[in-house]
């Protein structure tokens, strides 16, 4: 497999725990109140609903009682490879950084020709239909300094919450440090996350958890055979949810038996009982 | 008309004149203008000084601690606080969007109010605090003058025992009258059972976090229940690691595929309203193969066995009745699950080590049922989870002071005597402190409504309540109305009185004891930000209210504010001694410490014990190693009873009243002799021609839609899916079987109509639904509030009809009878 920014010194990215994950939705509440979001009056038309970080909802599709649902919480997943949004940019208001990997997004350069949203397999990038939200209702004295509202007629996305990286790099800087810590950065919504079920750090340095969640067996990463390498990973025992990863032919998946694991540490076969 | 040169000439003419005249060219010029432009109104937020400012959640009874980021004046977001013992850093997503709802003008009242427009239109005119307190005073006066103090009402949704629900009911007191009642809470079905079974006082204290089996009997634990943030703390911790090493396992029983459900170890759907049923079927399992901890039951215990009375009368006991009723088979024909799977949850049960059985009905919003807590409990009596590390704790309740005693003048001692309008702590409802269903028909049975003046306290029980809008029409009826909700509600746009508090990030107030807490907690929020409106707390209100009243009322209040109030109940809690007023994340409060090791207290006086509750939010004493099992039952028999002696001795006071027949059939109970004290299973009552409304209508809560009286920050319906909301239409989850036989499509338009109304909804297919079952998500169908909140969706309390739970006589909302009408 081809390395991908590998010239980079940081290379931050997320690690989302589906079993934790409790599907309450704090994350995107988390991330909208962080970032300036718009709020609409109608929020239910999902395509112009901005919403950076976003909860699916996937189902095992089995019949009751065996029915269960999920989650999958999704960022803009920040691809390492390529990024395709960053390909088809006429107006290079997007690019990837390779210091940090941060795929960014510039508000004042877009265009707004939308093909960045056409080109993104996750679905993770928003047109700015409307203004920031209603006016005259006082809203606006809830909103941080620290992101800049965007204008109507621009794109927007998920930024791994840039302006915390900003902030820990200038309280390093302010306390005479050259480099930052694991945790000094996180996104606002792994910090939010009640049950703990968001991962944040640098994949670049073995030393940061991040780095070791990935490499376990049942880590995946959603539409990962298109080679864009998102820097966000998922991790769940349940079978049915890897499956879900990708878009699988019939017979194509193959459930992930990591043998030592298997002959070593399970006593009960992955996922839950079936009653 | 012929093309004529003359014609051509004056179309063209005419055409431009026209377009001069018309607005669209220059709004499509301006238009243009402006996209291709940085347009002048995107907001510069300003920025300046960037602080953060502690303090705690105040939204809902959980009291997560919160860290409110701040640049000079303006809060900008809220986060979770890593040193408070509640949450360890996380909250829940309506705690998350809070500055909506400080921030939203138009979802609040800006100042005092008097009502200029129709009831419920939402129309007022802004008046002065003076003019307000003279207009409810004076009110209150006359009422009190002409001796008829008991017409006054209040309806507190402040939870139990905190300092402003204390200064409203002695203000009730005060006037003179018993009408003081409270929305429904699972707090009340479970102070109600640990009364009765263990004769303790304190709040449920479920010791989830040192637990290894968590059986979990509706408790929406990732819908909301408890303090969230604590609840999915404990979630994330246990699943924390190689799951194969996991310590502990879940088990959800509820009818639906909820989130708790369905992230569950193991999943049971029992038919709605036959938990308790089942909880006796896994009692029978663990009694037939023995394997209860015998020691409690024979030291700890009574009513386990079959017993003699010291008059000779022979009695049933709790093995007897679970053998001989209860069996899988049985059980298995009530609740709808497979025996096989009672056998298996009871052999999980036994085999952990330190199990617990939590009860609970969605999040804590809504009451349960009596008997089924009383099953449940049996449980952990069974295994002796009670009293140990991971079951249920039996602390003591927190030791606020008392406020001193309260002098009541001749008026009001003769209101007090009246009976209460919902009949609570009467024979017939020995137990229950407060019935606003009962209260709602009092005031619906009769032409003239008995309170002439309701006043309503962080509630909005026109919205909340499961009474089919019973409470709706008595508002109507009530001839005045005063509110002090900061927000603009339901029941509040029918008030004539707006008396606002300030929002939970403007004030000081307390939160005592976060449902379900393992260890006594007592958090105080500060005012983040200064008041942004002409508004008030409402303790500071109660106090001065009382002394607008008249000199009798205002005596029983001397505190000059709020704040005293609360440090002259907070002295009881430096009395009491060993409680910490910071948090140090590496000893998480639930960590049961060794006798004599745990942190000592770091304040020497009151005065620095309460300067520390105010800079830090918290006094707290951390889980202590068990307690001694003497004088730890306060029941009759100073037992855990299987068999309430309390429930025989009501039962019987009031048979010897009427006729004991009588007395059960008022009581709700379809049992008789000694099944009547003991956990057992009673189909509620149908209340409807089951052929004609063949299925059961099920409100269901979701932790991303607030449900309760404080309004839904906007951004959450950000979470909200497009299959639970649509436009202005909200979701059904019905099970496609069902759906099938009514021939319904996913997204088709459906009535769901109840012997008490009727709802337009869209269905959607779910196989997390239990056919036969049509669930409706509680939250949405705001009839008031602004755009973001208002005509989204219906609220399924407006369908409700709720029968009564057996003795205590709280809603049974669970069992509405519904038929679907394909629209």
């Amino acid at each position: 497999m081809k390395k991908a920014n590998d010239h980079g010194k940081f290379k931050y990215g997320m690690v989302i725990d589906i079993d934790k994950c409790t599907g309450c939705g704090t994350c995107m509440v988390a991330c909208a109140a962080e970032n300036n979001v718009a709020v609409r009056a109608d929020q239910s038309d999902k395509e112009r609903t901005i919403t950076w970080m976003r909860l699916y909802k996937i189902s095992n599709g089995k019949e009751f009682p065996k029915a269960e649902v999920s989650y999958f919480p999704r960022p803009c997943m920040h691809c390492d490879h390529h990024p395709p949004c960053v390909s088809v940019c006429v107006a290079t208001a997007t690019k990837l950084d390779f210091n940090t990997g941060i795929v960014s997004q510039i508000y004042t350069r877009c265009i707004g020709c939308r093909y960045c949203q056409a080109a993104c397999p996750y679905g993770a990038r928003y047109f700015n239909w409307w203004d920031v939200f209603p006016q005259d209702k006082g809203m606006d004295r809830y909103l941080t300094p620290e992101v800049s509202p965007r204008m109507r007629g621009v794109v927007e996305k998920c930024t791994f919450c840039h302006q915390r990286l900003m902030r820990a790099k200038t309280l390093a800087y302010a306390e005479d440090r050259r480099e930052i810590e694991e945790g000094e950065y996180v996104t606002a919504c792994a910090e939010a996350c009640p049950a703990q079920a968001i991962t944040f750090g640098d994949l670049n340095n073995p030393e940061h958890e991040v780095s070791k969640l990935i490499k376990h067996p049942f880590t995946f990463r959603l539409l990962e055979r298109i080679g864009t390498e998102p820097k966000v990973y998922y991790h769940s025992n349940r079978d049915w949810i890897r499956k879900l990863g990708d878009n699988f032919l019939p017979g194509e998946y193959t459930p992930v038996v990591n043998k030592s694991w298997a002959e070593e540490e399970w006593s009960t076969k992955p996922g839950r009982d079936e009653f | 008309m012929k093309i004529t040169r003359r014609n051509f000439i004056a179309a063209v003419v005419g055409g431009v004149a026209g377009i001069q005249a018309t607005p669209l060219p220059w709004k499509f010029t301006d238009d243009v203008a402006i996209w291709t432009q940085n347009w002048p109104w995107v907001p510069v937020p300003a920025t300046g000084e960037f602080t953060d400012v502690s303090s705690v959640c105040n939204l809902c009874p959980g009291g997560c601690g919160i860290a409110v980021r701040k640049v000079d004046e303006r809060a900008i977001k809220i986060e979770g606080r890593t040193d408070y013992p509640v949450n360890p850093g996380g909250i829940c997503p309506v705690g998350m969007g809070g500055l909506q709802l400080l921030y939203d003008e138009s979802l609040r009242f800006t100042g005092p109010m008097k009502r200029v427009g129709l009831r419920g239109a939402g129309q007022f005119k802004e008046i002065s605090w003076g003019e307000a307190f003279d207009i409810v005073a004076g009110r209150i006066s006359n009422l009190r003058k002409k001796g008829t103090p008991e017409a006054i009402a209040a309806v507190d949704g402040n939870p139990e025992g905190t300092t402003v629900s204390v200064l409203i009911k002695r203000l009730m007191r005060a006037m003179g009258s018993p009408n003081y009642v409270r929305p429904p809470s699972i707090n009340d079905t479970y102070r109600m059972g640990n009364l009765l079974m263990q004769g303790t006082l304190a709040p449920m204290a479920y010791d989830l976090e040192n637990s290894d089996y968590v059986l979990s009997f509706g408790a929406g634990l990732l819908e909301g229940w408890g303090a969230p943030g604590r609840v999915m703390n404990a979630w994330g911790m246990w699943h924390d690691g190689n799951p194969a090493k996991r310590k502990t396992r879940i088990v959800q029983v509820e009818s639906r595929a909820s989130n708790t459900a369905s992230k569950a170890d193991m999943w049971v759907a029992p038919r709605p309203g036959t938990d308790g049923a089942l909880a006796l079927g896994i009692a029978h399992v663990i009694i037939k193969s023995g394997q209860y901890d015998s020691r409690f039951i024979a030291d700890h215990s009574f009513g386990f066995e079959d017993w003699r009375s010291l008059e000779g009368v022979n009695h049933t006991g709790f093995k007897t009745l679970v053998l001989e009723k209860y069996s899988p088979e049985q059980v298995a024909e009530i609740t709808g699950v497979n025996p096989k799977t009672i056998v298996s949850l009871a052999k999980g049960f036994v085999s952990a080590k330190t199990p617990v059985a939590v009860y609970g009905k969605g999040k804590d919003n809504l009451n349960g049922s009596l008997y089924e807590f009383m099953a449940v409990q049996n449980l952990n009596a069974l295994k002796g989870s009670i009293n140990r590390s991971g079951g249920v704790l039996l602390p003591d309740p927190i030791p606020l002071s008392d406020l001193p005693l309260l002098e009541v003048d001749a008026i009001a001692s003769k209101g007090l005597k009246t009976p209460r309008l919902d009949q609570a702590g009467t024979m017939r409802y020995p137990f229950t402190d407060s019935l606003i269903n009962n209260f709602t028909d009092a005031i619906n049975r009769d032409s003239k409504s008995p309170v002439d003046t309701l006043l309503v306290f962080s509630a909005n029980p026109f919205f909340t309540l499961p009474d089919g809008g019973g409470f709706k029409k008595a508002l109507e009826k009530i001839p005045f109305i005063v509110s002090f909700s900061p927000y603009r509600d339901e029941t509040a746009n029918m008030a004539d009185l707006i008396l606002p508090d300030s929002t939970y990030l403007e004030k000081v107030d307390d939160i005592v004891w976060p449902t379900g807490l393992q260890y006594p907690l007592y958090g105080l929020s500060k005012p983040v930000v200064e008041p942004l409106y002409n508004t008030k707390n409402s303790g500071d209100t109660v106090i001065e209210l009382s002394r607008a009243i008249d000199d009798s009322v205002g005596s029983g209040f001397p505190w000059e504010n709020f704040e005293e109030v609360l440090q002259t109940r907070a002295k009881g809690l430096f009395d009491a001694g060993g409680g910490l007023v910071s948090y140090d994340p590496d000893a998480p409060a639930w960590q049961r410490q060794t006798a004599g090791n745990g942190p000592k207290p770091e304040y020497e006086s009151f005065d620095e014990m309460w300067e520390g509750i105010q800079s830090e939010g918290m006094w707290y004493r951390p889980v202590s190693s068990p307690r001694s099992w003497k004088g730890l039952f306060n029941t009759p028999s100073g037992k855990f009873e299987f068999s309430s002696k309390l429930i025989a001795q009501a039962i019987e006071n009031y048979s010897n009243k009427i006729s004991k027949k009588a007395a059960l059939k008022n009581m709700g109970l379809a049992a008789t002799e000694d099944e009547v004290c003991m956990a057992h299973y009673e189909a509620p009552k149908a209340g409807a021609d089951l052929s004609a409304y063949p299925l059961k209508m099920l409100p269901y809560e979701m932790i991303n839609l607030a449900s309760g009286w404080i309004p839904s920050p906007p951004f959450l319906y950000k979470t909200i899916f497009e299959n639970q909301l649509l436009k202005d239409k909200s979701f059904a989850a019905i099970n496609p079987k069902t759906a099938a036989k009514y021939h319904l499509e996913e997204g088709e338009l459906v009535a769901v109509k109840s012997p008490a109304g009727e709802v337009q909804v869209r269905v959607n297919l779910s196989e997390g639904a239990m056919p036969g079952i049509v669930y409706l998500p509680l939250g949405f169908g705001h009839t008031a509030y602004d755009e973001f909140l208002k005509g989204k969706g219906v609220n399924p309390n407006n369908i409700v009809q709720a029968g009564q739970d057996p003795i205590s006589g709280y809603p049974v909302w669970w069992n509405t009878p519904v038929k679907l009408i394909k629209v």
